[in-house]
């Protein structure tokens, strides 16, 4: 490899970038605005989902079951309805999420002894937020019938009788079960790669359909060269992404980095590497910038979004899509990054995945190399 | 022109610059380049010439390296076309049609580029640098973007980044399409000061004007070498017919009925006067004095002319049709 | 007029779809997106590889243990030994969830004093943390029940104790609460405005890129024209990406379709002139494809996120849900969603389709007033 060559070409790039200021400035202010609404915005811890009522009991009893709800920071009563018509339009319109429907007979039967049906209806078009409304429900009624048991046998008098379970969780990493700790972190792995995506798709595809790649491959300069020099202004870029996010991360958002910076960009400096020479590959390939924004953007955008690991476990995914996401370098990424951050593990932990990412890096910059060809045709 | 250059090129002893043998292109069913052998000597300036797609571009692509032949042979400098293109890269300055600068890139910043890509430091960096510069005349302009420059400064600008490392053999593409006349006429100065000094420029072009400048030709078309040598040469051996050159008023209703007459093979309008072809010269022009006596034109001037380049390849090309028009006929 | 349109509509759908690669990003690509996203997306928590260290070794931590692996969330993958077991288990990830019992377990139990089960719990990923934390809280109710029976038990039959409230539950629309029901239509949103929005912003701003842009200006072609033979083409690229991919995600998942597919088609329609102006607008403020592309992320990023398509916008910050009400895509998805799950009509939906309608009208006139002046 001609340095003298490669020099000329990462000088060119440099200032193409810097003519463009545009693009530039969008390459820092999406991973920003990616950052904040993540960080301020977006959740999928459920709160406050709004419930509607139908006590058709309307006693004390009833009453005190329905405040445990209202009382919880996770239902928030909407109102009371009076039909299953009511309660249908409710739902319909989105006005509340789930309704109680509390019998006539409540009060007289827990009073008498007999067991009680109580029924949720919740919508059940969003299944997470359905799920976890469930589980609350489910545990806010688990818990009232035993206070009512304990309250009772011990207004009887005689030894105490103690709750027989003291369930004691602990959460480590993450003690506040903050979901802006855990997704940040991942966050970075996904701007990394959507971005990279963008920078360097179009650059191969953009001289080709403005012609002075046939000038260029009529000089002396070799592929390697032309690529390598190609990657090396979007690494900075790239690189400067990922301290903007490492220090958004500390500063804004107050995630805690545990485990070392030196392995962080370490292991981002592996990850854009093959990242950028994927978007290389995609404008080689396309030779069109029309076709490869569509390539980049599907291999990039839905991928690490939903198949990385950042919102959805992969864990609970089928087998045979949990072996595709190893094809998935944000996979890999986004998982070290949850580690360094909240787990502080050092580099013997993760050998694996270092190895993986180094694989997939090896490739896309052998295969950007390979389908480079200096002819025309 | 450097007399470093000029050192450069003339230690290229090859006997020729560029040879090529029954050189084919096909893309798919279309054959763009169709059997086609020519040579070129070092030092000479060859002219190709010939309509849009006659194949023009095709060739010097496949010239430089960065086309693949389908089938045929060639060398470049003594190295072949086939085997040894990066070889060839090296020994040569390749001007695309496109022009090809970078467009956001200052004039400065597009030599230096240039100047990196082919390897050129220091004091030899320094001083093609003001060469490209003073030649084009963008010396004031060095700081300002390529892309506002009127195209007469970035065709010298494209020429200049083509050649700062001195090539022995220089291959330009339509080098001066949209551009006007008085740069077109300053960049064939410069490429007469190259091949002055020993600079092998092979051109192509659709401007037949640009033709007679040239050392040697070769007419393509539809893919075929239809027929090469000097313009001398084309201009007396190659047309059979005659050229017969008329003023008279009223031109216009003179060549409707002048075009009727069997003797003539074409008449066309040329500048105030009539261009009219026709195998034999005396009778045709005795037949059209008649013809514009009797219908009452008032006849100027009548002479036979020698052909100018574009005659001799309009008539070379009517030929090639008519052949092979007469060629399907017999087939079918 | 006609005639010079369908030039412009000719030539735009050759130039977009000569290259058989790009027919089948379009077409071909989003459902299998469909398809991968459709299996990958689940919020569910299932067999969530835990680990039982035991100290205790009774009868009763035995029980006790049981009963969470018998409730299928859970699946022991590994018994420590000791807490340094314990500590690698969970730093290497491979367990998320670790049971611990004491010494002295059973015990205390029998003593009827109330015996402590620790849990540790990897806090990484919250979202399955939250839900499994919900989990292991439920399971540990049930057993705290069945041991509380039997202590009020021994207390004689004197006491009247209150009887159980249990809660029955049911859902609607999504009766087996497949978190693929939810994301399906997402992604025939999400995917269909990406395609949009993309090529019509790509596609002007090529013209300005090679230079054709001027041809264009000086051509009998009005902006009318110009702006219709562009946006033609994309807009029944969205209509066909639109029903294949609803195509695809209802026969391979199975997702129903209660609503009125006449319904679903308006609406599109008026979401498309929403992507497809937004596409314009972008356009006119772009000069190079590189810009254009950048552009479109730009304003596709929050539209997408703060659609409602993962993250419930009911969670949002008042705020940004005051804002989420200009987002075009927020209304479809709920059409969408609506359409597919709820099966409910145009008496219910009518809000959104309006708003659609006027935000799509809105912004497609923008665009054009933009493109008309600087044509």
């Amino acid at each position: 490899m001609n340095l003298r060559r490669l020099r000329a070409i990462a000088r060119k790039e440099f200032l193409h970038v810097l003519r463009d200021p545009r693009s530039l400035i969008m390459a820092i202010v999406i991973p920003m605005m990616m950052l904040v609404l993540f960080g301020f915005a977006l959740t999928l811890d459920v709160d406050n989902v709004p419930l509607v009522v139908w006590d058709q009991s309307g006693t004390h009893a009833s009453r005190e079951f329905v405040s445990r709800f209202a009382g919880s920071r996770y239902f928030s009563l909407k109102g009371s309805v009076q039909s299953y018509v009511e309660l249908e339009r409710a739902l319909d319109r989105r006005h509340a999420l789930a309704g109680l429907v509390i019998p006539a007979d409540f009060a007289r039967r827990v009073q008498t002894g007999h067991a009680v049906d109580v029924q949720l209806i919740v919508d059940g078009s969003d299944a997470n937020t359905a799920t976890l409304a469930i589980g609350y429900a489910d545990m806010l009624t688990q818990t009232y019938s035993q206070d009512a048991a304990l309250a009772e046998a011990n207004r009887l008098g005689g030894s105490p009788v103690r709750r027989p379970l003291d369930l004691r969780p602990r959460v480590w990493f993450n003690s506040d079960l903050e979901s802006r700790n855990y997704i940040i972190p991942g966050l970075i792995g996904v701007i990394m790669m959507v971005i990279a995506a963008l920078l360097t798709s179009l650059t191969v595809a953009r001289e080709w359909e403005r012609g002075t790649m046939e000038q260029l491959i009529s000089t002396p300069v070799k592929g390697q060269e032309l690529l390598a020099g190609k990657l090396i202004p979007y690494f900075v870029i790239g690189m400067a992404d990922v301290l903007l996010g490492v220090l958004m991360g500390e500063f804004v958002f107050r995630v805690p980095l545990r485990g070392s910076v030196a392995l962080l960009f370490g292991v981002s400096t592996l990850f854009l590497i093959g990242v950028l020479s994927m978007g290389l590959l995609i404008s080689i390939v396309t030779k069109s910038q029309l076709l490869a924004s569509q390539v980049a953007m599907i291999s990039t955008f839905l991928p690490s979004f939903v198949l990385s690991g950042f919102m959805f476990a992969i864990a609970n995914m089928p087998r045979p899509i949990q072996v595709i996401t190893y094809a998935v370098p944000a996979r890999y990424f986004v998982s070290m990054l949850k580690s360094i951050y909240l787990k502080g593990v050092g580099l013997e932990i993760l050998l694996g995945e270092v190895a993986l990412l180094s694989v997939y890096g090896l490739v896309m910059v052998a295969l950007a190399n390979v389908k480079f060809k200096k002819k025309l045709g | 022109m450097d007399a470093a250059w000029h050192a450069s090129a003339s230690r290229f002893a090859q006997p020729s610059a560029v040879k090529v043998q029954h050189l084919v292109k096909r893309f798919g069913s279309f054959v763009a380049v169709n059997d086609v052998s020519f040579e070129v000597a070092p030092g000479e300036i060859f002219g190709f010439l010939g309509p849009n797609g006659a194949g023009k571009s095709t060739t010097i692509r496949m010239l430089c390296g960065i086309l693949a032949p389908s089938s045929g042979t060639g060398t470049v400098g003594g190295f072949d076309i086939c085997t040894q293109q990066e070889q060839i890269k090296a020994h040569i300055g390749y001007m695309s049609q496109k022009f090809s600068l970078y467009q956001d890139l200052t004039v400065e910043e597009n030599i230096d580029f240039y100047a990196g890509i082919y390897g050129i430091t220091g004091q030899r960096r320094a001083r093609r640098k003001h060469w490209v510069m003073e030649m084009a005349g963008l010396a004031e302009h060095r700081k300002r973007p390529t892309g506002v420059l009127s195209a007469g400064w970035k065709q010298r600008l494209a020429l200049g980044c083509a050649i700062i490392h001195e090539p022995p053999i220089v291959f330009l593409d339509e080098p001066t399409s949209g551009v006007d006349p008085i740069s077109r006429r300053r960049f064939w100065d410069l490429i007469y000061d190259m091949a002055g000094g020993g600079v092998t420029v092979f051109v192509t072009t659709h401007y037949m004007d640009e033709a007679e400048y040239c050392d040697r030709l070769g007419l393509i078309y539809r893919g075929e070498l239809i027929a090469s040598g000097t313009p001398e040469l084309l201009k007396t051996t190659f047309m059979k017919e005659h050229v017969l050159e008329i003023f008279c008023d009223r031109p216009e209703e003179a060549m409707a009925h002048i075009e009727k007459l069997p003797l003539v093979r074409e008449a066309a309008l040329f500048g105030k006067g009539l261009h009219v072809v026709a195998e034999h010269s005396e009778a045709a022009g005795a037949a059209i004095r008649e013809l514009l006596a009797r219908e009452g034109f008032r006849l100027e001037r009548l002479e036979r002319i020698t052909p100018s380049l574009e005659d001799v390849f309009v008539s070379l090309i009517e030929a090639q049709d008519r052949s092979k028009h007469a060629q399907a006929e017999v087939e079918r | 007029m006609g005639q010079r349109i369908r030039q412009m509509l000719i030539k735009e759908f050759i130039q977009v779809f000569r290259d058989p690669r790009m027919r089948t990003v379009i077409f071909v690509i989003p459902c299998l997106q469909v398809i991968v996203i459709g299996y990958a997306v689940s919020t569910d928590v299932r067999n969530v590889p835990t680990a039982v260290y035991d100290q205790d070794q009774t009868s009763d931590s035995r029980d006790l243990i049981a009963r969470f692996t018998d409730s299928g969330c859970f699946q022991v993958v590994a018994y420590p030994q000791n807490d340094e077991e314990m500590h690698r288990l969970i730093d290497h990830g491979r367990s998320s969830v670790v049971l611990h019992i004491r010494r002295g377990f059973s015990e205390e139990l029998r003593a009827g004093r109330t015996p402590a089960l620790q849990v540790i719990i990897d806090g990484t990923d919250s979202n399955t943390a939250g839900v499994v934390v919900n989990y292991l809280a439920r399971v540990a109710l049930g057993y705290s029940d069945q041991i509380l029976v039997e202590r009020l038990g021994r207390l004689g039959g004197a006491a009247q104790l209150p009887g159980r409230v249990t809660l029955r539950t049911r859902a609607w629309f999504n009766e087996n609460l497949e978190s693929r029901n939810y994301f399906v239509p997402a992604v025939i949103v999400v995917v269909v405005s990406v395609v949009t929005l993309l090529l019509t912003s790509m596609a002007v701003v090529r013209e300005k890129e090679i230079g054709t842009m001027e041809q264009i200006m000086v051509s009998p072609l009005t902006p009318t024209e110009f702006i219709l033979g562009k946006t033609a083409p994309f807009a029944l690229v969205g209509y066909v990406d639109v029903l294949i991919v609803t195509i695809v995600g209802a026969f391979w998942f199975e997702v129903p379709i209660r609503g009125s597919l006449l319904l679903l088609l308006v609406a599109t329609g008026c979401y498309l002139m929403a992507t497809l102006g937004a596409g314009l607008l972008i356009s006119t403020i772009s000069h190079t494809q590189q810009q254009a592309m950048m552009g479109t992320f730009f304003f596709f990023f929050p539209a997408m996120l703060l659609s409602g398509f993962a993250f419930p916008i009911e969670n949002m910050p008042t705020v940004v849900q005051w804002l989420t009400y200009l987002n075009p895509m927020r209304y479809f998805l709920i059409i969408v969603r609506a359409t597919f799950l709820k099966g409910v009509g145009w008496d219910v939906l009518w809000p959104q389709i309006l708003a659609l309608a006027v935000m799509g009208g809105v912004i497609l006139r923008l665009a054009v007033w933009r493109l008309r002046k600087s044509l």
